[in-house]
C-alpha cells in the first residue's frame, strides 16, 4: 500500500522538509496551521496580525526545519518560533507594557456550561493573557517567557498565577443556576 | 477545582484549537511566499555566481605569468591592504592613539590583533542573532 503525506508522523515530515520537500512542509502547515494561528490571537492578536505572523513563523520553520530533531512535538517548535516572533512585533509596535490596567469587556459567562476558553481570556489583562497562552499555549517555561519577554522571572511567574487564577474562576463549572450573567 | 486538576485542564483547552475556515486560503499564501522566496535565493546566487565568475575569469586573463614580475592579483591586494591600513589609522587618530603606526611591526600587529576580535564578536552577534528567534 502506497503511504500519502497524511501517513507520516510530524518528525519524519519534518526530515523531508528540511532537505527541501515542500509538499512535506505543506502538509505540516496544514496540521498545525490554525493551532499556530489559534494560539496567537488567543494571546491578543488581531487574525490579520496572526495571520502575517503565523505565515513569516512557518516561513523561518522551513529554513530551521534541520534544527527540529523530534524533541518535544512539531506543534510545541513552531508555536514557540510564532509566540516570539509576535512578541518582538508587538514590541516592536511599543504596544506592549510590563503593566496593563486590566480592560475587561462584558464576557457573557455561560452558567449552564463552561465558559469557552476565547472568552474567558478576554478577561485577562494583556501580559497576564500573554503569560498564560506562552505558558500552557506554547509550552514556554516561565524563564523562556521572562527572557522572551524582557520581564522579571517573579513579574512572569506572578502574570501566570493571577492569570490562571482568573481563568479558573470563570471556567469552573457552576454550582448554582443555569443563567447567563455577566462579568466584567 | 485545585491547581492539580485545573493547569492539565487549561492545557487541554490550548490544545484544542478549532480548525480555522481559511486554513487552505491560509496554506496557498504561504506557498506562494515560498516560491517567491526560493526564486530570489536561485537568483541571488546566480547573480552572485556570474559576478564571481566573471571576476575569476578577469584576474585569470590578467595575470602576469613573467618570473619575478607582480601579478594584477599581488597588486590588488596590496591596494586594498593599504586601504585597509589608511582608514584604521585614520580612526586611531580620531581615538587619540593616533601614535600607533600600523607600518610599524607591533603597529601591524595590534591591527590584525583587534580585526581578529573584532571579527569574533561580529561572529558572536551573528550566531546570537540567528538563534535569537
Amino acid at each position: 500500500m502506497v503511504k500519502t503525506l497524511r501517513d507520516f508522523h510530524d518528525v519524519e515530515l519534518a526530515a523531508q522538509a528540511a532537505a527541501g520537500g515542500r509538499r512535506e512542509y505543506g502538509e505540516l502547515v496544514r496540521r498545525h496551521g490554525s493551532a499556530v494561528r489559534g494560539l496567537l490571537r488567543r494571546m491578543g492578536a488581531t487574525p490579520s496580525l496572526s495571520d502575517d505572523v503565523a505565515q513569516d513563523a512557518f516561513l523561518q520553520g522551513f529554513q530551521r526545519c534541520s534544527e527540529f530533531r523530534g524533541q518535544g512535538t512539531f506543534a510545541g517548535w513552531i508555536k514557540k518560533i510564532a509566540a516570539r516572533l509576535y512578541l518582538k512585533r508587538v514590541a516592536k509596535e511599543a504596544r506592549y507594557v510590563a503593566e496593563v490596567e486590566t480592560d475587561q469587556a462584558d464576557v457573557v459567562v455561560d452558567r449552564g456550561g463552561l465558559m469557552d476558553l476565547d472568552d474567558a481570556l478576554k478577561t485577562l489583562n494583556e501580559t497576564e493573557r500573554v503569560c498564560v497562552s506562552l505558558c500552557h499555549g506554547a509550552g514556554m517555561s516561565h524563564p523562556e517567557i521572562a527572557a522572551a519577554m524582557n520581564l522579571p522571572l517573579g513579574t512572569v511567574k506572578s502574570h501566570v498565577k493571577r492569570g490562571l487564577d482568573k481563568l479558573r474562576a470563570r471556567l469552573q463549572p457552576a454550582q448554582g443556576d443555569g443563567r447567563s450573567i455577566h462579568v466584567g | 477545582m485545585s491547581a492539580d486538576e485545573f493547569d492539565p485542564m487549561i492545557e487541554r483547552l490550548f490544545a484544542q484549537s478549532p480548525r480555522l475556515a481559511d486554513e487552505a486560503l491560509f496554506l496557498a499564501t504561504l506557498q506562494a511566499r515560498m516560491e517567491k522566496q526560493s526564486r530570489w535565493r536561485v537568483l541571488a546566487l546566480t547573480a552572485a555566481g556570474l559576478v564571481g565568475g566573471a571576476l575569476a575569469i578577469r584576474e585569470g586573463l590578467s595575470v602576469n605569468f613573467a618570473p619575478g614580475g607582480e601579478t594584477t592579483l599581488d597588486q590588488g591586494i596590496r591596494a586594498a591592504a593599504a586601504t585597509a591600513q589608511g582608514a584604521a589609522q585614520s580612526g586611531l587618530d580620531s581615538l587619540g592613539v593616533g601614535s600607533v603606526d600600523l607600518s610599524s611591526g607591533t603597529g601591524v600587529l595590534a591591527f590584525w590583533i583587534v580585526a581578529g576580535a573584532m571579527a569574533a564578536v561580529l561572529a558572536a552577534g551573528a550566531a546570537r542573532l540567528s538563534q535569537d528567534v
